[in-house]
């Protein structure tokens, strides 16, 4: 049986659940039981979204201590619930709180632990788990040893959420945790920081992003113009959150975030690896630079080779006639 | 402010091959004798055991054998036995290959290792013994009482770019010791700062340094059988231009393959990283690396100039080990097994100096009795005189290297060597903030398959650094600007491997010095080559640098 640890936060699941929902449908491949498990104080809505969906049984997992992510709580209560239903695989999203709590939860259960996992090969028991070594410079198949379960974390954008398939609704169970709420050693603090519009690009599906053709500050207005045509999020290189033309959030490369949108669209970007690294799993790429040998236009699917300053106004003609 | 303080009897400033020696020789003493244990303790700025640790490498396995007899029992990881040498002149075309090798370039019994595994294996093995090994936190400072060395301060972590601290701001630590031994590399900032305020070079010769450059490649089956080390002079340096190559061969389709280059060279605008792309585009070795892959890189400076530059290596409460103090030889290509042998016979000099109650210079001095004593004098005396002699050129060193050879370095009088940037020429005037912009005097094509440019290479040294911290390269960019930029047109867009320092133009086209601080792999090179020694390498928030796996 393969569990799936879903991620909510005030009963919202994020698109990164439904992308690891969509690689245990390919682990599974109709032959392995599929169970979603959703942890939290009150998550009623939640697992009636996700039972209505039908990706198989839903295991509400509630306590008032799982009402806030702790590292302990979650734990305590993921460890109670996979000894209870015996899986053999645990998926899971590789966001920030997995990357907090997996290798605990791993070390505790001695179980083994495969992160960051970009795709799978085979399925059921005999799969292998492919996942980025140096860098994203080899990609290893991995096969987990010893006895099950065995927990496996996503990469965010390896799995398109929209290729989740849907099924008739399902069941929802309730499995019971008690958790000594004392044991949990922190204490949270309410959320800050995140008030101000903070971006998370790796959520975005279509990203216009500017590198050093862009020549000066004032000129970003003019890929934030084609941003805003095309509902797309704003982004960069890094020299140009180096120059400070744009907050550091929006780095995209090695040094800031990795994404992984259905478009990307590069204007002046040469195609440093440090940037690659971060975007070359984007659906389709589309690179706008001066120079033809520029290594942008090794990844790209579309590419022109002319001044954007030319070509940017011009598309962005015809994207406000559409 | 609150600094957290730890009290040791032994402090040790870097875990490479030195400090992972002193280290073991002192847990080694210390079961030997009993008595009150002494405690010791490791610091070092990389994220894990070796991660900043990068050479060619052939090891000598002579101080390993004495430190840990049993090393292969233990899984030393020394796979690849030397089984062939081969020495070649290189013209632009084709190569010579010289008739016999010279010894003291013949590696029968020596091993092709990677530093970065044998040092993660030897701090496996200091941790077996209890000895608390501190990774990830970088000596910034030393604490000093007059002349007494009473330990060293770690950084303070969570400052932000402008200095201010960040909310995970945490003070460094004051870590005190009665002996405190320094084995903080080539260069090391802890060690250039004693040579600053204590008289430990007085009466000798200034070091010479050197830059390597490294890559490791994957390469198609049946090319090179494994156990096979080659090493080249000749192109694409000019005679006037120091240094030569490696390729080591190591199982499993493995090739190191790296250029090292005197940081003595006349000309501003040449860039050793040019030279070694240069190098790989020769046809012998191209033919070796072609359909291959590139899969990690690497740059390191390294000290040359033997026995006449070590400084003194005992001061009150104080030794230096390793590179730190220069102890490398150049004419071997060869310091780990110096370096652990100095660290081992540094341990044991801290050891003798504490059970006898006197930490003192007089009682350190053991330490210098020891290394005269010690196969570390024989080695490098003799030939103390031949990096100098190549001041003269490559043939007039070629030609003193026989003669020290010969007469087991018998010579009237000892050559002098200069510090290597003073080697530098002017560029004509006015024509300085030209060339910058210009490719480098040495220029190669670059096709991102045999050749790389920087950034693409730096990429594979899996470099990384906390973004938001002050820069930890320390520039007088005054200087810079109006006489370094003029006279010499930027050497350090030139000299730096990793493509830290960049010079970008204002809207009005004004020159700007640009550090990328993130993209340093700690070679330490800038700190030595600028012309007007503006540049001072600080060591950023621990756990930043290389990664320099399997390197």
């Amino acid at each position: 049986m393969i569990l799936v640890v879903a991620e909510q936060r005030d009963g919202r699941l994020n698109r990164a659940t439904w992308e690891t929902i969509a690689a245990a449908q390919a682990l599974s491949a109709n032959d392995m039981p599929m169970k979603v498990v959703a942890l939290g104080a009150s998550i009623g809505p939640v697992a009636q979204e996700l039972a209505a969906a039908g990706v198989g049984e839903v295991v509400a997992t509630e306590h008032e201590a799982l009402a806030t992510y702790t590292p302990d709580g979650f734990t305590m209560a993921l460890r109670r619930v996979i000894e209870s239903l015996t899986p053999t695989f645990v998926l899971l999203p590789h966001t920030y709180q997995t990357r907090d709590f997996a290798p605990v939860l791993a070390a505790r259960m001695r179980a083994s632990l495969i992160t960051d996992v970009t795709g799978i090969n085979g399925s059921g028991a005999s799969a292998t788990f492919a996942r980025p070594m140096f860098q994203g410079k080899l990609a290893a198949d991995v096969r987990p040893q010893g006895a099950a379960p065995f927990l496996v974390s996503i990469q965010i954008g390896a799995y398109r959420a929209d290729t989740v398939k849907k099924g008739s609704a399902a069941s929802i169970t309730s499995v019971s945790v008690d958790i000594d709420a004392a044991a949990i050693r922190q204490k949270p603090e309410p959320p800050f920081q995140e008030a101000k519009q903070a971006v998370d690009l790796s959520q975005a599906e279509r990203i216009v992003s500017v590198g050093r053709g862009i020549k000066s500050q004032e000129n970003i207005a003019i890929a934030e113009t084609m941003a805003r045509a095309m509902g797309a999020e704003i982004a960069a290189s890094r020299p140009i959150c180096d120059n400070g033309w744009l907050p550091m959030e929006r780095q995209i490369g090695s040094s800031g975030q990795t994404v992984a949108p259905k478009l990307y669209v590069a204007l002046g970007i040469s195609g440093a690896i440090q940037h690659l690294v971060g975007m070359k799993g984007a659906r389709t790429i589309v690179a706008i630079n001066k120079d033809a040998d520029a290594p942008i236009f090794e990844v790209a699917d579309y590419g022109i080779v002319g001044d954007l300053f030319e070509i940017v106004p011009a598309l962005v003609k015809e994207l406000e006639k559409a | 402010m609150q600094r957290e303080t730890l009290e040791v009897d032994v402090l040790i400033v870097g875990g490479g091959p030195a400090g992972l020696s002193a280290a073991l020789r002192l847990a080694q003493l210390q079961s030997q004798h009993g008595g009150e244990p002494l405690s010791v303790a490791v610091v070092e700025k990389a994220r894990e055991a070796g991660a900043h640790s990068l050479s060619g490498a052939v090891l000598d396995p002579s101080a390993l054998r004495e430190l840990i007899p049993d090393f292969r029992e233990r899984g030393a990881p020394i796979a690849t036995e030397v089984h062939a040498d081969h020495v070649y002149f290189l013209t632009q075309h084709s190569k010579i290959e010289f008739p016999i090798i010279p010894p003291p370039l013949r590696n029968h019994g020596n091993y092709i290792v990677s530093l970065n595994q044998f040092v993660r294996w030897l701090a496996e093995q200091v941790e077996a013994q209890g000895i608390d090994f501190f990774t990830g936190f970088a000596a910034q400072d030393v604490l000093m009482e007059d002349a007494r060395i009473v330990g060293v301060r770690t950084g303070d972590r969570g400052v932000d770019k402008h200095g201010q601290q960040k909310p995970t701001f945490e003070p460094g630590v004051d870590i005190t010791a009665k002996v405190t031994i320094f084995c903080d590399g080539v260069r090391g900032n802890l060690t250039k700062e004693l040579l600053r305020r204590l008289p430990l070079a007085v009466g000798r010769q200034p070091q010479q340094f050197a830059i390597g450059l490294k890559e490791l490649w994957d390469i198609p089956p049946d090319r090179i059988a494994a156990g096979t080390v080659m090493h080249t002079l000749g192109y694409p340096l000019a005679s006037d231009e120091f240094g030569g190559a490696f390729i080591y061969a190591m199982t499993d389709r493995h090739l190191s393959v790296g250029f090292v280059v005197g940081l003595d060279y006349p000309d501003p605008q040449f860039d050793p990283h040019m030279a070694f792309n240069r190098f790989k585009q020769h046809p012998f070795v191209s033919s070796l690396l072609g359909d291959g892959q590139m899969v990690r890189y690497g740059a390191k400076a390294l000290p040359e100039g033997g026995w006449n530059t070590i400084p003194r290596t005992y001061m009150d409460g104080g030794l230096i080990a390793g590179d730190a103090g220069g102890f490398l030889n150049a004419m071997r290509l060869k310091g780990i097994h110096l370096a652990m042998r100095t660290g081992l016979l540094a341990g044991e000099s801290a050891f003798e100096a504490i059970r006898a109650g006197d930490t003192s210079a007089a009682s350190l001095k053991r330490y210098q009795d020891k290394i005269d004593a010690s196969p570390v004098r024989a080695e490098l005396y003799p030939v103390r005189n031949v990096h100098q002699a190549f001041g003269g050129g490559l043939w007039a060193g070629l030609a003193f290297a026989g003669v020290a050879v010969a007469t087991r370095g018998w010579w009237p009088v000892d050559l002098h060597g200069e510090a290597g940037h003073e080697r530098l020429r002017h560029l004509p005037p006015g024509t300085g903030s030209e060339v910058v912009a210009q490719p480098a005097s040495n220029a190669t094509t670059i096709d991102r398959r045999l050749t790389f440019d920087k950034l693409t290479n730096v990429h594979y040294a899996g470099t990384a650094h906390e973004e938001d911290q002050p820069s930890h390269l320390l520039v007088q960019t005054e200087v810079c600007s109006t006489i370094c930029g003029p006279e010499y047109g930027h050497p350090c867009v030139r000299f730096c491997p990793a493509n830290v320092y960049e010079i970008a133009r204002e809207s009005d086209g004004t020159p700007r010095l640009q550090i990328n601080a993130s993209n340093c792999v700690h070679c330490k090179t800038c700190d030595i080559m600028d012309p007007y020694g503006v540049i001072t390498w600080v060591p950023p928030e621990g756990a930043g640098g290389p990664q320099y796996n399997g390197m």
